[in-house]
């Protein structure tokens, strides 16, 4: 605390600015005396109102109106979304067409290919289970929305990607675009996406792509722009056309950056696609959300894991293309003992002797043959739909286990403890207080003086200025309530997250079997779309606020772990020696060195965590959990279309305004 | 030597965002420091001329930054020069269009780098066939050419690996054998044995010697390593701030630096093999008993040393026509060890 507040008092700015958090906060602080003791300040004032509501459904309605008239529709939103729509629906007859035994044989001829005989078989297990529990249907349908999804984002983010490698001034005006659209909740994109598209399985897509994009961008540009001057000059100096430079020299030499895109955007994609139920994009999203919302909770479980078994699949298929070189992938397959060297040594060198246009393309054509030979095998046999006796009917067992839980863990035995308590504590004790303060107790003009002190001490005049004038903004879309309730429930949510993140960080710096303990669960937590990890949790906690607080706290864990290990064990070796070497001990060393030096990692991570939080919260308003996503949630369903864009906005200004704060704090 | 196959007439190149202006401002008198303080231009090249011929090494060298990497990628315009001409047998390279440019660098001029600019997702075989793959040649074709080149440079066995897997000095074989591959007329070399081991450098040198006997190309090579040049080179220039300071051969810059700047970099080399007769010998007089056997005028110290030694006449120097050009006694040889030249 006292280095922080050194830094905050750093020499060398004017006066003035030292003194004017401090002045904001005095003001602050007289204005709640004024509160308690003189005139009550009431609510937001309702003239401030910025009266988006009434125009933008009258908006709403006149562009539904005119539909049929309107050029903006008949030659650009219907085309697009009938375009869209042809996609999707081509893409879901063919994947429904082919028998089940293909698409798992031909996946795991794909999983062999990248990653070895685990990642084949994994693919397998994994489209088992979501054919086990009965949704190899609904799976397909989400399968074919992301083939949309993520082949228009690719098609569209590579190209600008290579032409923000090459162009300064593309890169100058697509970075503050990305930027931006990296700090918005996935949910946010929904909305105006339905103004256009209306709802169904279009906006979905279209959501998706937005959202999914700027990893693709960002990490074609980023690739290419990290390949080396020299290879560069060398493609230029055989005298290569720009084109064959592009494709022969660049490209490939990128393909590394280029492909962990192409897994970000899947996985982005994903979590839209899933969220998208609540447009009606049907699929795995919408048995979820349905089931949820019946309190059929293991249906949701079901529904939930299969959305998981997905999005493993997805993410270690390319995440395995991304790693693997052919000669990579032939000496971790002898490594981990799958095949003998001896083999694989002749069946590389007899690979290799082809020639190489069989094969670098014999793997395609094989997989193709395979595939063919599968599903004709699988027609005249008639396997087709996913059989109906595999079932793994995990939704029986489950509800009996949710009802068992919800009888004995709600309160264990005669101790106080259980799920109840702890809901109920956490509800009582820390949030409503909390949001008590924010609500009643502290006079709104308090709380913007607050904010603006807040961003002054951070990052300036300038910071404090928007900071107090998001605020007001927020007020001024009606939204003052919702915001202080999504705000509490993200402070709540962001303490949590660092008083268990950042230990187990630490730990995890230090001990390398926590360490390796950690790793793989990290990896899957991060693999789990948002909306997923609400199920397991409304099992145990009911609904209400709490259940989103928790979800939220595991969901943006991992993040914080991640990056105040590497914080701590980015310090720089020679000052860990020069302390040890004065005689500190183990706790000195950490206290002393190794945390000053690691906290703007972990204020990044600190940083992340908030964004994530905050989207999970607002996902949480699906489930019943109040605040800005809720609002949004009930303007959608109830065809409020001003109502859903006013929480939309002050979600996007609450994420703007907490992520730049914690960015300003960072740098410091 | 043979014809003059590059040249290089007046060249310039300043770097920063308005070169034209700053070129029309720049004097004799002011310095590069002085127009990078000024001007904020970096003059990498001031005002270079010279002429390589046909067959020959033309070594640059030069501390870092005085323009050597600059001037070599002027010759092929990977560096596109602020001011005068370049010619490759005679033809202006400096007013060539986007596809003879092409051309020139798909024909005639190949190049050779520091860090040997492999492309590591490529095979070996594949990395040499690229030049011949960007021309558009057929691949059976452009594969055989690539084996072939593959057995010159000593590196049969090897096609199919990655260049990763293969140890500096051989991926420096790899780029030498994907320069030629094209079969150009010229060969660029940046600093190419720089990044390998002292020993592994003197391998290079060597291989690079034996190649040339056969391939007799016409060579650009930048080294800063002055024993290098002395070794490969049939004619060393000397670069200082972007300019050049001297040109000549090994043994008039060794026996005849034009500053201290030269001599400095002469320094380290072993003078007894780089000074020949023909600078340590003086003109014959009248009293010189011109006995025992004459000596040709290449002769290195090295061989003129043990001659001179039990020999208190001297001896005679003939050249190549064995006519009678100078005479060389243990004094001369002595003070020319001593680096101070015959004569001075
Ligand atoms: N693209 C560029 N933009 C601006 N300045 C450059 C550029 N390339 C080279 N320079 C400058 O031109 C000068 C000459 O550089 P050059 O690379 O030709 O030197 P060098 O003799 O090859 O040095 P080294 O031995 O370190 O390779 C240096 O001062 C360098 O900073
Ligand atoms: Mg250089």
């Amino acid at each position: 605390m006292s280095m922080l507040r050194s830094s905050l008092l750093r020499r060398g700015e004017p006066a003035w600015q030292r003194r004017l958090p401090v002045g904001l906060a005095a003001l602050a602080a007289l204005l709640l005396l004024y509160h308690l003791f003189g005139q009550s300040l009431g609510e937001f004032p309702v003239a401030w109102n910025l009266q988006l509501r009434e125009p933008l459904d009258a908006f709403k309605k006149w562009l539904v109106g005119s539909r049929s008239m309107n050029p903006l529709f008949l030659y650009g939103f219907d085309p697009l979304s009938g375009g869209v729509e042809w996609v999707i629906r081509r893409a879901e007859e063919f994947l429904l067409w082919l028998p089940w035994p293909t698409v798992g044989s031909v996946l795991f001829w794909v999983g062999l290919r990248v990653g070895g005989v685990q990642l084949g078989l994994l693919a397998i297990g994994c489209l088992g289970f979501m054919g086990g529990v009965g949704l190899w249907d609904a799976s397909m349908q989400t399968l074919a929305l992301m083939v949309a999804s993520v082949s228009i984002a690719l098609l569209v983010g590579i190209p600008l990607g290579i032409w923000s490698a090459h162009s300064d001034r593309g890169e100058a005006a697509l970075r503050p675009l990305l930027d931006g659209m990296q700090t918005l909740p996935a949910f946010v994109y929904l909305i105006p996406v339905v103004l256009f598209f209306g709802i169904g399985r279009v906006p979905a897509v279209i959501a998706a792509v937005i959202y999914a994009i700027p990893p693709a961008v960002r990490l074609t540009s980023l690739g290419l722009r990290q390949v080396s001057e020299e290879v560069v000059e060398a493609g230029r100096a055989f005298g290569s056309t720009p084109r064959q430079l592009l494709y022969k020299v660049e490209i490939p030499q990128a393909l590394p950056s280029i492909l962990a895109g192409v897994n970000q955007t899947i996985m982005m994609a994903l979590s839209i696609v899933v969220i998208a139920a609540l447009v009606g994009a049907g699929g795995l999203g919408t048995v979820v959300l349905k089931s949820l919302r019946q309190l059929k909770v293991g249906e949701a479980l079901e529904g939930g894991l299969a959305i998981v078994a997905l999005a493993i699949l997805l993410d270690r298929l390319t995440a395995a293309v991304r790693r693997g070189d052919e000669a990579g992938r032939g000496a971790a397959a002898v490594r981990r003992g799958w095949v003998p060297e001896g083999a694989v040594k002749r069946l590389m060198f007899g690979w290799r002797a082809l020639p190489s246009s069989v094969r670098r393309h014999g793997w395609l054509w094989g997989g193709l043959l395979w595939g063919s030979a599968v599903s004709a095998l699988c027609w005249a046999l008639g396997w087709v739909d996913f059989p109906k006796e595999w079932n793994l009917s995990l939704a029986g067992p489950v509800d009996a286990a949710v009802r068992w839980a919800q009888l004995h863990l709600y309160r264990i035995g005669e101790s106080g403890f259980g799920t109840g308590p702890v809901s109920d504590f956490m509800s009582l004790y820390i949030l409503a207080p909390l949001r008590q303060l924010f609500a009643e107790l502290l006079p709104w003009p308090a709380l913007v003086l607050l904010a603006a002190a807040a961003g002054a001490a951070v990052g300036g005049g300038w910071l404090g200025l928007a900071s107090g004038s998001s605020l007001l903004l927020l007020g001024a879309l009606g939204m003052w309530q919702g915001a202080i309730d999504t705000f509490t429930q993200v402070v709540v949510a962001v303490l949590h997250v660092s008083v268990i993140g950042i230990p187990l960080g630490i730990w995890a710096a230090r001990s390398p079997w926590v360490d390796r303990l950690l790793r793989p669960l990290l990896d899957l937590l991060q693999t789990i779309p948002t909306f997923v990890y609400l199920v397991p949790v409304i099992m145990l906690f009911n609904l209400g606020r709490v259940p989103g607080v928790i979800a939220s706290v595991l969901y943006a864990l991992p993040p914080l772990i991640r990056l105040t290990r590497l914080g701590i064990r980015q310090v720089d070796e020679t000052a860990v020696e020069a302390a040890t070497a004065f005689g500190s001990t183990p706790h000195q060393l950490l206290t002393k060195v190794q945390l000053p030096l690691a906290l703007p990692q972990i204020l990044l991570g600190v940083n992340q965590a908030i964004m994530m939080v905050l989207s999970m919260v607002v996902v949480a308003g699906m489930v019943g959990a109040q605040g800005l996503g809720l609002e949004v949630v009930d303007g959608m369903q109830n065809n409020r279309m001003g109502q859903s864009v006013e929480a939309g906005l002050a979600i996007v200004v609450l994420a703007v305004l907490l992520d730049r704060l914690t960015q300003a704090l960072a740098r410091r | 030597m043979g014809k003059s196959q590059i040249a290089c007439r007046n060249l310039w190149k300043i770097f920063g965002p308005t070169p034209e202006r700053v070129a029309a401002e720049i004097t004799a008198q002011r310095t590069r420091a002085e127009i990078l303080q000024t001007t904020g231009h970096v003059l990498a090249v001031r005002d270079v001329t010279f002429e390589v011929a046909q067959g020959e090494i033309f070594v640059v060298m030069g501390l870092s930054g005085s323009g050597k990497s600059t001037l070599l990628r002027c010759l092929s315009r990977l560096v596109e020069p602020t001011h005068g001409t370049v010619l490759v047998n005679g033809e202006e390279v400096t007013g060539m269009d986007e596809r003879q440019l092409r051309q020139l660098r798909r024909h005639k001029m190949s190049m050779v780098f520091q860090r040997f600019g492999l492309f590591s997702h490529r095979r070996v075989l594949d990395n040499i066939a690229y030049g011949l793959e960007v021309q558009g040649m057929a691949k059976a074709q452009r594969l055989a050419r690539a084996r072939e080149i593959l057995e010159l440079v000593e590196l049969t066995g090897w096609e199919n690996h990655y260049p990763h897997e293969l140890s500096g000095g051989m991926q420096q074989r790899v780029g030498l054998a994907r320069a030629l591959a094209v079969d150009p007329e010229i060969l660029l070399c940046d600093e190419p044995f720089s990044a390998l081991d002292p020993l592994i450098r003197r391998d290079m040198q060597n291989e690079l010697l034996r190649l040339q006997k056969s391939v007799r190309k016409t060579i650009v090579f930048i080294t800063h390593d002055f024993l290098e040049a002395v070794r490969i080179g049939d004619r060393i220039a000397v670069m200082k701030d972007g300019e050049l300071v001297q040109v000549g051969t090994p043994e008039q810059l060794v026996a005849h630096p034009i500053n201290d700047y030269v001599r400095e970099f002469t320094r380290d080399v072993p003078r007894v093999k780089v000074l020949t007769a023909r600078s340590v010998m003086r003109p014959v007089h009248a009293k010189d008993l011109l006995i025992g056997h004459a000596i040709a005028i290449d002769t290195t110290l090295e061989a003129l040393i043990p001659l001179t030694v039990d020999n208190e006449a001297g001896l005679a120097i003939v050249d190549e026509q064995d006519d009678l050009v100078g005479f060389v006694d243990r004094r001369a040889v002595m003070l020319a060890l001593a680096e101070r030249g015959a004569g001075s």
